[in-house]
């Protein structure tokens, strides 16, 4: 896990101002100005922090502190050196997982984890992501699934999942591309990689409820997104259009994610 | 022109321009801004959300007032006391109505007047207290922090030391009145260049995370 979210196989890449300007400019709305301006440091958002309170309230850990990194790189004008970044690195990934608690109760509802998915964004472009996202973001862009599975093998892993199941359960069916069914079902890409029974264990549930459901073959089957935990706003379009794309390809009622 | 003219006139012209026009700027800074760089909010907006938030929390009927009663409940009362006091003193209503435009409104009764300044400046000395006091706040907190609740709190302990004449036997209640004024025209000029803003950017901020919020579903 260490290695995992480590930065530094990527952080070869010498520190450009120019270019984290260049990136935030167009990124920093009326919102996050409005919230890096106002924020009357209150710290009521302290103590809605998991992450405040799980490492016996260290003052590090609260939200509106958090931020103040991006406030300093508008203000440096993005002259900040590396050792710089990867403080900024360490809190981003490690100190806050964007779950907007924190907003809920701020009475001027300033988004904390919006900012942090813009600077984990800014990061990215100085080439500073944990390896394991990185690589996730390549195979989604190359084969629309965070585990670069073909299309030939996803169809085929369906395939034999199916076989085994309907040995349990007598005529059990897992549909592909079936037009017009009412559920399309989505896995996360681990499943088809390493946990086919889980598949199978939803498709006897499918089956024994009689419900008329269908997986598709094309990309959108992944329902992960991981390239949304870099802000790699992008990507993470593309990912959740596939998505859409099928669904209304096939005509169905009800997009299913797994547990 | 005398000192007091001169505070009376010219420089309350003034602080009031830049309030007015300044607060203007803020909100339409705002709207350009948001129109180029924050379109998801435009493309999502639904008042439902923005005005069920405003409601919430302009209301102590929020999960903040839950959780921090106390604290949160001193907010109101003091930021209640904040817009009312100013408008609807007698003394300054009077003096709208021998201005130019002799408009005029009902008034507070004056011991409630007093009672209610009395809440702003010790409310905003527990505030200050708290800034010292409690660490996770000192540690975010910046010398605006600071400056700009002090800011906020002289306008109302000079005005009540100028309606009571605490200070006669220092300071000529002449003089007092000049600093009063003074004090006024400081905070109303902050607060269009500063985090008091926030009266105005409060709506849009929680608006817009409202909006955020409500296309997910959930209504904040």
């Amino acid at each position: 896990m260490a290695e995992e979210t480590s930065p530094k196989e990527t952080s070869s890449k010498e520190i450009n101002p120019q270019e984290i300007m260049d990136f935030l400019k167009p990124r920093v709305g009326a919102r996050f100005k409005t919230w890096l301006d106002i924020c009357a440091h209150c710290a009521l958002c302290a103590d809605t922090c998991h992450f405040y309170n799980a490492s016996g309230k260290d003052p590090n850990m609260i939200p509106a502190r958090k931020v103040r990194f991006l406030k300093e790189i508008l203000k440096k004008k993005g002259k900040v050196d590396k050792a710089y970044l990867e403080k900024v690195y360490k809190t981003i990934y490690h100190e806050c997982n964007m779950c907007r608690r924190c907003t809920l109760y701020c009475p001027f509802g300033i988004d904390i984890a919006l900012m942090i998915s813009l600077l984990r964004a800014t990061l990215t472009s100085q080439g500073m992501i944990p390896e394991g996202l990185r690589k996730a973001i390549e195979n989604y862009k190359a084969t629309g699934n965070q585990m670069a599975v073909t299309k030939e093998e996803w169809v085929d892993t369906i395939q034999w999942c199916e076989e085994e199941a309907s040995a349990e359960l007598v005529g059990l069916k897992i549909p592909i591309d079936k037009k017009g069914a009412k559920i399309m079902y989505t896995v996360n890409a681990r499943e088809p990689k390493f946990y086919p029974q889980d598949i199978m264990e939803v498709a006897k549930i499918f089956y024994v409820a009689g419900e008329d459901w269908t997986v598709p073959s094309e990309s959108g089957w992944d329902d992960t997104n991981l390239a949304m935990f870099a802000g790699d706003v992008k990507t993470a379009k593309m990912i959740v259009e596939n998505t859409f794309k099928r669904a209304e390809e096939l005509g169905v009622q009800q997009v299913a994610i797994t547990e | 022109m005398s000192m007091y003219a001169f505070v009376a006139g010219p420089l309350l012209w003034i602080s009031f321009a830049v309030f007015i026009i300044g607060l203007l700027f803020r909100m339409a800074t705002f709207l350009k801004v948001s129109s180029e760089k924050d379109k998801i909010i435009r493309q999502h907006f639904n008042w439902r959300y923005v005005l069920l938030t405003y409601v919430r929390w302009l209301m102590p009927i929020n999960v903040t007032v839950a959780k921090t009663p106390v604290f949160f409940l001193l907010v109101y009362v003091f930021h209640f006391c904040l817009l009312m006091v100013p408008v609807f003193l007698q003394g300054h209503i009077i003096l709208w109505e021998e201005s130019r435009f002799g408009w005029s409104w009902p008034a507070l009764p004056h011991l409630l007047a007093d009672f209610m300044t009395i809440a702003v400046v010790a409310i905003a000395a527990l505030f200050l207290l708290r800034r010292v006091l409690s660490r996770d706040a000192r540690l975010l907190s910046t010398f605006s922090d600071y400056a700009l609740l002090i800011i906020t709190a002289l306008p109302f302990l000079t005005g009540y030391w100028v309606t009571h004449g605490t200070l006669d036997a220092v300071l000529s209640r002449y003089s007092m009145q000049i600093i009063h004024m003074l004090s006024g025209e400081l905070m109303l000029v902050m607060i269009p260049l500063s985090k008091l803003s926030h009266s105005v950017l409060f709506f849009f901020s929680r608006g817009a995370t409202a909006v955020e919020f409500g296309r997910r579903g959930y209504s904040m």
